[in-house]
């Protein structure tokens, strides 16, 4: 690749954090030639609060990163320290992997990754502006960008992942810092681009707890959680390429396998701890007394935090009933040791936040090696983004991650990888990729996202999905197939596998459902083998564990993870059934596509309401005018019979030329 | 449920998405509730043969096609709810190009109420204002230049749908349904919390509590939905029917009841020639009185008409008033008219009283009987307790239902939450416990069900619920 600054890239990526990373390598991957800017190349991929993956919905939208392409998932087996599969006792659609990373390994090998791949350049410097041109019909586009080195790079489409950078303010107290991140700066003047191009910023606030001195704590004192011995990984190991954990390794220049330098470890070996305590009553009084001394308490701040994520301050304050509050203590890698204190997240000054922690038993010694902070940041509205991600106001400009309002690493790399991949396939003239909401978590994201708004952080829950019980974390790949064949995101051989996995599942779903055990089988004169297991099921009998499995000799051959997927199309096939008929039926209005120019100012019989909201928000589908607040099934309706009238009206134009 | 399967067949279909698609079978009311003397019901949608074939028990492929057929109507429970006259129209040869049957039944609001309500329970779903030509349009049957009307037409009975529904929410309805989607909320968020947050310190999980909050809405559910028969009466009037032979004074007791003069009142036998009516009010109860021509045994020409008139509405009435001169007691009554006189809706009334001193109505009548005088007043204020509690029987009211009068789609909303609840409460009763991400998605559905009533309930609002009671975040 020319090292010259006239190159025109096709996507240029602002932000090396979880959305750039995934964001750069998706638009690589697919051949486009890709520019990724970052500040600091040493804090590429950090986790700025827990060194953690996954958990509750977040476990599935890593899964379905894998099933498209996407790079944090692997990076996390291959660098975690510790893995639960979380909600083990419910069923499926509501397990969740969650992984404790060695945050250093897990950056290392994600710049590695970056360093290695094919089309991909890396250079460190901080965006301070964007450069535009007019679209000659009276918008803008965004054809590059400025930087603080006074260098300016061209490209087609620019994704802007700036996290909480953007005029990132952080409060200990009183104390008040620029920067997105403890250390790190604040990129002050890229708002200014924004609102030139008439995007509108709005503040958002987060915040994270102190890291302690692993020497000075006292562990006896506390419970341990160990991992599962048998680790639910992220990745689809089973259908990846062979040697693919370290495919980027024999793409190295020299062609010589870079295995032994790769930062790495087999997913699930040595695994270490985490450790349980709780505050005490001296901890509520220290946080009552100070209160007024709290960032958030003092009016310091007019960002709004997350509720699911709350001060301890918030959590003693309106949870005043609540004698103590949980805590865990994880590590944060195995070369270090520092520890995150989570459930401590605070923006008292530092003197309190030292008598906090050592009211804590197992912390009356603790050595805190960071202060918690609160952190304000600008963030842009989502509902002035297409579903692409792609900006409403700014041609070829592309969202994703917290500027986008979401707050976690999983959510900003879904869209990073969503927005990576579009806007490769912009500058090649193809359609955006849209996952639907009843297709994958990434899919209810960033409809949400778009069509509702966020007021706090957006977190992903795994009852913001409609259909959930479809969204079971191992069938991400089987139900995302269709989209990665058709963007070419995994590599040819892999889909091979996939396509045959999801044979064999179908194929011994449907002979599960009609053989019969033969005799001498257990079960025999009680129905198909699809009736034993969902007797079984209603039971509460164990499913799959070896010594209990029970099925016909060939079902019983099949990988482990094939069989659970059969089971769990079985046990649920009801529910699963009706989730599908819902969705078929969603899916006739989703489907009517609404035209880019579409006029809402011209159709008559909306109303004057809905008529505004329709013109703000400018759905793409008339589903997502549906979700739309105080639109009516009649406005759809309306909406339905112009969009009829206009697509006949162009038919009777092109007969009569 | 099937105890042994608690969570394999689900047959409730309660969860209704989006309300503007095609693919299933729409039902609703052609005609003006409680205005005419037939009512037309039309169904548009791939079930309309299935329907057919069930309720007027023939089999699916002896159905006749474009021919109008009179039948009974026969509901899920094997009633005959009326005896009526169908036509089927396979598609895409009828108006909206989709299988259709349109039914004509007598035009008691009542009538039409009781089959669309078991319509709904046999998989419609109630029409949106303005769907079935909204259907015509995009399958083509109408053209582009009509377009715009189709528009407008969707607009103006929406605007007029939202307004009726604005008054009624307005009114006490509103207020009922979200005080019971407040609570499905909150215990969804008692539920959602276990599965969205397992890493977190929260209370043990209690079913049972979840359990006895759902039962109560459960039964708030139930109670609500069965206002629509009363519903119907408050909305359209009690259909109460003034029979009598002619200057028995029918027309002076419908003036007195009205308190006001109305009807075209004279000395000479057989003035009302047509039925006129008027709305008054019994106690809580909206009445439509209905004053008919005499009943004469040699009617004129003029008369003969108005005499067919008073049959039809003999037939559709909900209440009888059957008038007697007290000075001159008649009972005789043409068997036509005879036949029609079901005990429970019919109250003798003998009128003049005044000038019948200790008359004394005879003991043997199958009716309650009672004197009255519509010129003095006399017996008036008993006439009004007795109507009130011939009403009170055909519908049973509840105390603080007055205001509530679910329609048809409110109630077929009502159905299905209910359906939904009682789902999520064997869930929640079975043993060993259903899964819980499976008792949520059949409580979903009751949530759903009851914003097609109130307007869409954002997921957004069980997060508000969760994070207001537990005390989430690590």
């Amino acid at each position: 690749m020319s090292d010259s600054l006239s190159t025109v890239y096709e996507v240029i990526v602002c932000g090396a954090g979880h959305a750039g990373c995934e964001a750069a390598l998706a638009a690589a991957r697919t051949g486009a030639r890709t520019l990724l800017l970052t500040g600091n190349l040493d804090t590429v991929a950090q986790m700025s609060c827990n060194p953690a993956i996954g958990g509750q919905a977040k476990g599935q939208i890593v899964r379905e990163i894998d099933a498209l392409g996407g790079e944090m998932a692997i990076n996390t087996d291959l660098t975690a320290i510790q893995f639960r599969l979380l909600n083990e006792s419910k069923g499926p659609a509501v397990q969740s992997p969650r992984a404790q990373c060695d945050k250093k390994a897990y950056q290392f090998r994600m710049k590695h990754t970056l360093e290695l791949q094919p089309s991909l350049r890396l250079f460190q410097a901080t965006v301070t502006g964007l450069l535009f041109e007019s679209d000659g019909a009276g918008g803008r586009r965004v054809v590059g960008v400025r930087t603080n080195l006074d260098l300016d790079f061209r490209a087609r489409t620019v994704v802007v992942t700036t996290g909480t950078f953007l005029r990132g303010l952080m409060h200990i107290g009183q104390n008040k810092n620029e920067g997105g991140r403890l250390g790190d700066f604040s990129a002050k003047t890229l708002s200014a681009s924004f609102l030139e191009a008439g995007i509108e910023l709005q503040r958002l606030k987060t915040g994270t707890p102190p890291r302690l001195a692993g020497r000075s704590i006292d562990f006896s004192r506390m419970e341990p959680q160990r991992g599962d011995a048998n680790p639910t990984l992220f990745a689809f190991h089973d259908t990846r390429d062979a040697g693919a954990l370290f495919h980027v390794e024999h793409g190295s220049p020299a062609g010589e396998p870079l295995r032994e330098a790769r930062l790495g470890w087999e997913p699930g070996r040595d695994q270490v701890p985490c450790w349980m305590t709780y505050t005490t009553e001296r901890t509520a009084r220290l946080v009552r007394e100070n209160l007024h001394l709290s960032a958030m308490y003092s009016g310091e701040i007019e960002g709004v935090g997350p509720r699911y994520c709350p001060s301890i301050e918030d959590k003693f304050v309106r949870f005043a009933d609540k004698p103590r509050h949980l805590l865990f203590l994880e590590p944060e890698g195995r070369s270090t040791n520092e520890f995150y204190i989570n459930g401590l997240s605070t923006s008292l000054p530092f003197s309190v936040q030292v008598e906090m922690v050592r009211s804590i038993p197992g912390l009356e010694k603790a050595e805190l090696l960071r202060p918690a902070y609160a952190v304000e940041y600008d963030f842009a509205p989502p509902t002035q983004l297409y579903p692409s991600l792609e900006s409403k106001k700014v041609e070829n400009l592309f969202f994703a991650g917290q500027i986008n309002g979401t707050s976690g690493y999983e959510e900003a790399a879904g869209q990073g990888l969503m927005a990576g991949i579009n806007a490769a396939r912009k500058t090649r003239g193809e359609a955006p990729l849209i996952l639907g909401r009843h297709e994958a978590y990434i899919g209810v994201l960033i409809d949400d996202l778009v069509t509702k708004g966020t007021r706090e952080p957006y977190r992903m829950f795994t009852s913001r999905a409609e259909h959930r019980l479809l969204f079971n974390h191992g069938s991400a790949e089987l139900r995302l197939r269709g989209h990665a064949r058709e963007g070419c995101l995994v590599s040819a051989s892999r889909l091979a596998r996939i396509e045959a996995k999801a044979d064999r599942i179908e194929h011994w779903t449907s002979q599960l459902e009609r053989l019969r055990p033969a005799a001498g089988e257990t079960g025999v004169g009680e129905g198909t083998w699809a009736d034993l297991l969902r007797r079984r099921a209603s039971k509460g009998e164990a499913q799959g564990s070896g010594a209990t499995e029970i099925g016909p000799h060939g079902f019983l051959e099949l990988p482990e993870v094939d069989r659970a997927e059969v089971r769990y199309r079985i046990v649920y096939a009801g529910y699963l059934a009706r989730e599908q008929r819902q969705v078929a039926k969603l899916l006739e209005v989703e489907r009517v596509n609404i035209p880019l120019d579409f006029d809402f100012a011209a159709v008559r019989g909306l109303r004057a309401e809905s008529r505004t909201k329709l013109m703000e928000t400018r759905p793409v589908s008339v589903g997502q005018a549906g979700r739309i607040s105080g639109v009516s099934p009649a406005d759809l309706s309306v909406l339905l019979v112009a969009l009829e009238a206009r697509r006949r009206g162009r038919i009777e134009d092109q007969t009569d030329r | 449920m099937s105890p042994a399967l608690p969570f394999s067949s689900p047959d409730s279909e309660a969860r209704v998405t989006l309300r503007a698609s095609a693919g299933d079978t729409i039902a609703a009311l052609a005609t003006p509730v409680g205005r005419s003397a037939l009512a037309v019901l039309r169904i548009s949608g791939p079930d309309s043969r299935r329907l057919a074939a069930e309720v007027f028990r023939r089999p699916a492929d002896q159905i006749p096609e474009r021919r109008p057929v009179y039948a009974a109507y026969h509901d899920l429970a094997g009633n005959s709810l009326d005896q009526l006259v169908w036509t089927y129209l396979p598609g895409p040869g009828s108006a909206t190009g989709e299988d259709t049957l349109e039914l004509s039944c007598h035009g008691n609001p009542l009538i039409a109420q009781l089959i669309l309500a078991d319509l709904f329970s046999r998989g419609c779903r109630p029409a949106e204002p303005g769907e079935f030509t909204r259907r015509a349009f995009l399958a083509g049957r109408l053209d582009l230049t009509q377009a715009e009307a189709v528009m407008d037409l969707i607009h103006a009975r929406s605007e007029r749908a939202l307004a009726v529904a604005q008054r009624q929410l307005r009114g006490g309805l509103g207020q009922r349904v979200e005080n019971l989607v407040a609570r499905l909320l909150l215990a969804l968020a008692r539920i959602e919390v276990y599965v969205d947050f397992p890493e977190e310190d929260l209370p043990p999980e209690d079913r049972d509590l979840v359990r006895a909050a759902l039962q109560e809405v459960l039964r708030g559910t139930n109670r609500l939905r069965a206002t629509e028969r009363s519903g119907g009466f408050l909305r359209d009037g009690v259909k109460t029917v003034l029979l009598g032979s002619p200057n028995a004074g029918k027309s002076s007791l419908l003036n007195a009841l009205v308190g006001r003069s109305r009807a075209l009142v004279g000395p000479e036998p057989g003035t009302t020639r047509d039925y006129l009516e008027e709305l008054v009010r019994i106690g809580p109860h909206l009445v439509r009185l209905f004053d008919t021509a005499g009943v004469n045994p040699a009617p004129g020409e003029v008369e003969r008409l108005g005499m067919a008139k008073t049959l039809e509405c003999l037939t559709e009435a909900d209440l009888v008033l059957w008038v007697v001169d007290a000075s001159r007691p008649s009972l005789e009554l043409d068997p036509v008219y005879a036949d029609q006189l079901r005990p429970g809706k019919v109250l003798v009334v003998f009128n003049k009283g005044d000038l019948a001193a200790g008359f004394i109505a005879p003991p043997d009548l199958p009716h309650p009987t009672l004197v009255v005088s519509a010129l003095t007043g006399l017996g008036l204020g008993e006439l009004g307790e007795r109507m009130e509690q011939a009403i009170e029987r055909l519908a049973p009211t509840e105390e603080g239902d007055e205001e509530m009068a679910v329609n048809a789609r409110q109630a077929d909303a009502l159905r299905r939450a209910g359906a939904c609840l009682g789902l999520v409460l064997d869930g929640l009763a079975a043993m060993p416990p259903a899964p819980i991400e499976l008792v949520s998605s059949d409580l979903r559905g009751a949530v759903d069900a009851l914003g097609e009533i109130t307007g869409r309930v954002d997921q957004e609002r069980m997060l508000d619920a969760l994070f207001a009671n537990f005390c989430i975040g690590k």
